[in-house]
């Protein structure tokens, strides 16, 4: 069973053969390029990844991922993004999605009514063409849902039962304004306990086409890694969805520092230490094999 | 006070609910949805930016201290229709927990899964949901498992479709109907598939141990509590 890490990202520096939006986190001399990933990878017995874009949304942004994917293509999977508004998604995302190892796309808005109170019509919500395109043409949606969108997300999941959904870090659902960057440059995310019910996303688990990734303990613990404080919501994740639709990452390279590739390979085994060997590999790999169709090694 | 009949208690020990119809009615009812829709609106703008900081669950709310809010939300704590099973199964000792005036949202997903509250270990805990509206099957009703509450029965486990439970029943029901059940038992709320929102308050009491609930937690409504039996219920002298 090949063990494959979910979700990262991977960038160069912004040049004009690769350019990409900047940030104080990432800014245009930064580079946290794919041939350092695959060290850590080795190192480490990881045998595939997902590279998921990041750092702009336009073609051109794409254009790195791309070239690992081509450089790379029984490695890595890609997920693309889509410009917030754009006029005609589905041809965004056919360009993207030419054989060039993208899958699908990921998103955290759904424009549909704020209030869950509203008359809900799927059709009218702004991201209902990217799910048809996604049903129509097979592309995973990987996606990291704003709290305020996470009721939407079961009225589009009816009306589109076919399509692939994996849901990022823990299925969290971050509200506004709780969004940090810590001194080590990694994502952190106030959240307000662990108690299920606060999470729309926990009641997903009905549908047998959502996954989540578990993924992301650092940007939500209060402790230092294993992030023994977030073993509950690991059990409760397990327990909803069941082992066949988890799926480990590390969100490489925000983890490089602390605690380290290495350390995160082992977190799953650390808070869920009564999993089956079978049970553990689903979820170190064979999840992500199976449900993104990972090219045989 | 009116106290269960010898078949209400029967089917209290062996299947763990009882159904009040007509619980509230006439005025009162008229009273308690006025207050409660007046409540429900004035509250849901913060709610709603509570959700959208991450602060508060997106599928349901509650009206915030509603013991403040309006004295008919008090006035249904004891109400008469169901006050005597309460204290009779509690061989009169009870204590109210607290309140909760909920809103659920129809939604193609109920809002919780099958769960029992607390274990056997647990003082005696009972909740009063009563219905604000009508409660039509597949909007939210209430389900529960009866007999689920004994400590002998089960193991239940939790399916995926809350239809899918073993041996659990629904309970549909007018506006001002009241159903009391042990929290000891399986219960859910059903999915709501209809375009209206399902209004009921649950009231959660306990069989009195000491210090449960401190004097503080009612302090705002003693001048309500002029008896030693709503002091004893409200907890006010520890």
């Amino acid at each position: 069973m090949p063990r494959i890490d979910a979700h990262l990202h991977v960038f160069t520096k912004a040049s004009a053969e690769f350019p990409r939006e900047t940030s104080d986190v990432w800014p245009a001399d930064r580079e946290e390029p794919v041939e350092k990933l695959l060290g850590e990878m080795e190192k480490h017995q990881i045998d595939q990844a997902v590279l998921v874009q990041m750092a702009g949304a336009s073609i051109a942004n794409h254009r790195y991922l791309l070239q690992c994917l081509k450089d790379y293509p029984n490695r890595f999977l890609g997920i693309g993004l889509i410009p917030e508004g754009h006029p005609n998604p589905a041809e965004h995302m056919a360009q993207l999605t030419d054989d060039t190892g993208i899958i699908g796309f990921r998103f955290s808005t759904f424009g549909g009514p704020r209030d869950i109170f509203a008359k809900m019509d799927v059709r009218e919500f702004a991201a209902y063409p990217i799910w048809e395109c996604a049903a129509e043409r097979d592309y995973v949606l990987w996606l990291y849902p704003n709290a305020i969108n996470a009721h939407l997300l079961p009225y589009l999941i009816q009306e589109f039962p076919q399509v692939r959904i994996v849901l990022n870090h823990l299925a969290v659902s971050p509200g506004a304004g709780k969004f940090s960057w810590d001194e080590f440059g990694r994502p952190q995310i106030q959240v307000t306990g662990y108690n299920l019910f606060m999470h729309t996303t926990y009641r997903l688990a009905r549908f047998e086409n959502v996954n989540v990734h578990l993924s992301g303990q650092y940007a939500f613990s209060s402790e230092e890694f294993p992030y023994k404080d977030l073993a509950g919501w690991h059990s409760g994740l397990l327990s909803g969805f069941g082992a066949k639709r988890l799926m480990w990452a590390t969100d490489f390279p925000w983890i490089l520092e602390e605690p380290g590739y290495g350390k995160l390979t082992t977190v799953i085994e650390e808070l869920l230490p009564n999993l089956s060997e079978a049970e553990l590999a689903d979820i170190m790999g064979g999840n992500a094999k199976r449900i993104l169709r990972f090219p045989d090694l | 006070m009116i106290l269960p009949t010898p078949e209400q208690k029967a089917q209290w020990e062996e299947e763990g609910y009882l159904v009040f119809e007509n619980a509230i009615q006439g005025e009162d009812l008229k009273r308690l949805q006025t207050a409660f829709d007046y409540w429900a609106d004035a509250c849901k703008a913060e709610w709603l930016d509570r959700v959208e900081a991450g602060e508060a669950v997106a599928t349901f709310y509650d009206i915030p201290k509603p013991l403040e809010k309006d004295p008919i939300f008090f006035v249904i704590i004891d109400y008469p229709s169901y006050y005597g099973a309460l204290m009779a199964f509690t061989d009169h000792d009870l204590i109210l927990l607290g309140p909760q005036v909920r809103t659920v949202a129809p939604w193609p997903v109920s809002y919780t899964g099958w769960h029992p509250d607390v274990g056997h270990s647990n003082p005696l805990h009972i909740k009063v949901q009563i219905y604000v509206n009508d409660v039509q099957p597949g909007s939210g009703e209430f389900g529960f498992v009866p007999g689920s509450h004994k400590p002998d029965a089960g193991p239940y486990t939790r399916p995926m479709r809350q239809e899918s439970m073993t041996g659990h029943k629904t309970f549909p029901g007018k506006a001002g109907t009241a159903i009391m059940f042990n929290s000891c038992g399986w219960h859910v709320s059903m999915d709501n598939h209809s375009d209206t929102p399902r209004k009921s308050i649950i009231l959660i009491y306990e069989k009195r141990t000491p210090g449960r609930i401190g004097p503080k937690q009612y302090a705002s409504i003693s001048d309500y509590c002029q008896t030693p039996e709503r002091r004893k219920l409200f907890s006010l002298d520890g």
